[in-house]
């Protein structure tokens, strides 16, 4: 049974890895942006206004065949934990999270759907799929916009597409972006180039590199920067075609790597796999750090105590606001490094 | 160097956005990267392409219209808003912006036609709009070559299914909204250009 306890103690679906490419593709996000029409846009919509389009918005949700058991939270009933969690998911953004009257989020079982109502649009529908899916996910998404539209009158125009707050996402209002783990890439020195190519075939790309890059774990994600003068379909594919060829380089670039210097690679996957298994307390960084290269060992065989969805699993729910949901309260850092540090070992010991 | 977040920390990490082969990039501190890594390098929701509509508005501010510009009758908000927020305040807005949002499109998306997936209520309606829109072009096309027989025949068939149009669209079509007359004009241009 998927409830609210659930969705907050178990990771979501696609932590699983079990999608394409998950070596190398944590996820694949691709959501919608629709706007009822005769309504102002949240941003000009007074607070009446919000919870009437929110009520509308929500009834025609509970009615769809893809959303039986989801979640409906109304952003005012949620503790400052569950909306941190909300957002660590990616279920909701920050300014949204905090956000005044009107606001929901729905999340649909195992996280495979979800929903913010009355964030920059009024409904922002998305998918999230382990590994590389964009096509897939972009299907699923707009099966359950159909559904929708029977029961809501979308805000569009036979020119400009679907209406949206904002005009960098009018049209398709299409968003598709994956999570990708470069760090063979960002050891190698060739990320810059690489991520240079991909944002000249019209992909946005955003990450950490340079000096220090390692401690963020070399994730970078790659989405559609345009959602007018393209089929919902040709984006989806661009974004899954450019990610998989991203993918391919990641993989040559690991294993030279492990060519290269396969000795001093094993060792330190090694050493962070002890650190992570040992530690007393331990900082988010670090263990998004040691994760990446646990990551990347597990990828490249070099270490079996763990596979790639413990590893996926670790990068979520070590993050402060789910350790604040566990912990309740507010613990200190000090707290929340012991505690991260307990839930590490519990996590790596369930695998062996 | 300092952090250029908090102006405080020595700055450590570069954190970089690279959209349409330019690079902006920010030197930054581990504890502001940590903030800015969880908020942006795992999710996408600050926006690099909102920097990007910022910079647009701002360049077509220098070659814009008067300062103030039109205001939209549904909702109040003033282009000059518009152009300080980023924001639309209604659907209505991109009727009532349609000339100013229609280079900023362009520059945004490279186009300014849809070509995605419409609403099923709407299919009809949308299929027979870009039928008249065909029929406009080559009715232009027959005045050019002279074919007058075949430009009147062009001409009533697009009046026909104008007339269809207008007994079976919905009462409000945002875009297209109070634009029917010079609405044609406009995409006739665009054809020819």
């Amino acid at each position: 049974m998927w409830t609210f306890e659930t969705m907050m103690h178990e990771p979501p679906g696609w932590v699983s890895a079990a999608g394409p490419r998950s070596d190398v593709i944590l996820s694949t996000r691709v959501r919608l942006a629709r706007n009822l029409e005769g309504s102002s846009f949240p941003n000009r919509a007074t607070d009446e206004e919000l919870v009437a389009i929110r009520e509308r918005v929500l009834s025609a949700m509970a009615g769809s065949n893809y959303l039986t058991n989801a979640l409906f939270i109304r952003m005012e009933e949620a503790s400052p934990a569950t909306k941190r969690v909300l957002v660590e998911r990616h279920l909701a953004s920050p300014d949204f999270a905090d956000g005044g009257a009107g606001r929901a989020t729905v999340v649909g079982e195992k996280e495979v759907v979800s929903a913010m109502v009355n964030e920059e649009d009024h409904l922002r529908l998305q998918s999230i799929r382990s590994g590389l899916q964009p096509v897939d996910a972009g299907r699923l998404v707009q099966r359950i916009d159909c559904e929708l539209e029977r029961n809501l009158h979308y805000a569009f125009a036979s020119d400009w597409g679907y209406l949206t707050a904002c005009p960098t996402n009018v049209g398709t209002g299409i968003r598709v972006s994956v999570l990708a783990h470069l760090l063979g890439l960002a050891r190698g020195g060739r990320i810059a180039q690489v991520l240079g190519s991909v944002s000249k075939l019209g992909l946005s790309v955003r990450g950490f590199h340079g000096e220090g890059s390692a401690a963020l774990g070399g994730f970078f994600q790659i989405s559609n920067q345009t959602t007018l003068g393209q089929s919902e379909e040709d984006i989806a594919y661009t974004v899954e075609r450019v990610a998989g060829q991203l993918a391919g380089l990641e993989l040559g670039a690991r294993e030279e790597l492990g060519r290269k210097h396969g000795r001093r690679l094993s060792d330190e996957v090694h050493r962070a796999y002890d650190v992570l298994s040992n530690a007393r307390m331990i900082s988010a960084e670090e263990v998004m750090e040691k994760a990446s290269t646990l990551r990347l060992g597990v990828a490249l065989g070099l270490i079996d105590e763990v596979d790639l969805g413990s590893v996926n699993r670790l990068l979520v729910v070590t993050q402060p606001g789910h350790l604040m949901y566990v912990h309740g309260g507010e613990p200190t850092e000090a707290q929340r490094n012991g505690a991260r540090a307990d839930l590490v070992r519990n996590e790596l010991k369930s695998c062996e | 160097m300092i952090c250029e977040e908090c102006n405080e920390r020595e700055a450590t990490i570069k954190f970089a956005e690279m959209t349409d082969g330019e690079l902006t990039s920010w030197n930054l501190c581990e504890e502001c990267a940590r903030e800015k890594g969880a908020a942006a390098s795992l999710s996408s929701y600050a926006g690099p392409l909102v920097n990007i509509l910022m910079g647009l508005l701002e360049e077509a501010e220098e070659h814009g219209p008067e300062p103030s510009g039109p205001v939209c009758p549904r909702c109040g908000l003033s282009y000059a808003e518009f152009r300080s927020s980023g924001k639309l305040g209604c659907a209505v807005c991109y009727a009532s912006f349609h000339g100013e949002l229609k280079p900023l499109l362009r520059r945004i998306h490279g186009t300014t036609e849809h070509t995605g997936g419409v609403p099923s209520c709407r299919e009809r309606e949308f299929d027979s709009l870009k039928e008249v829109k065909r029929l406009q072009s080559e009715l232009g096309r027959a005045i050019r070559n002279e074919e007058y027989e075949r430009a009147a025949e062009l001409r009533d068939r697009v009046r026909a299914k104008e007339r269809e149009l207008a007994s079976t669209a919905g009462t409000d079509a945002p875009g297209t909204a109070g634009g029917d007359g010079s609405g044609e004009d406009v995409d006739v241009r665009d054809d020819d250009a």
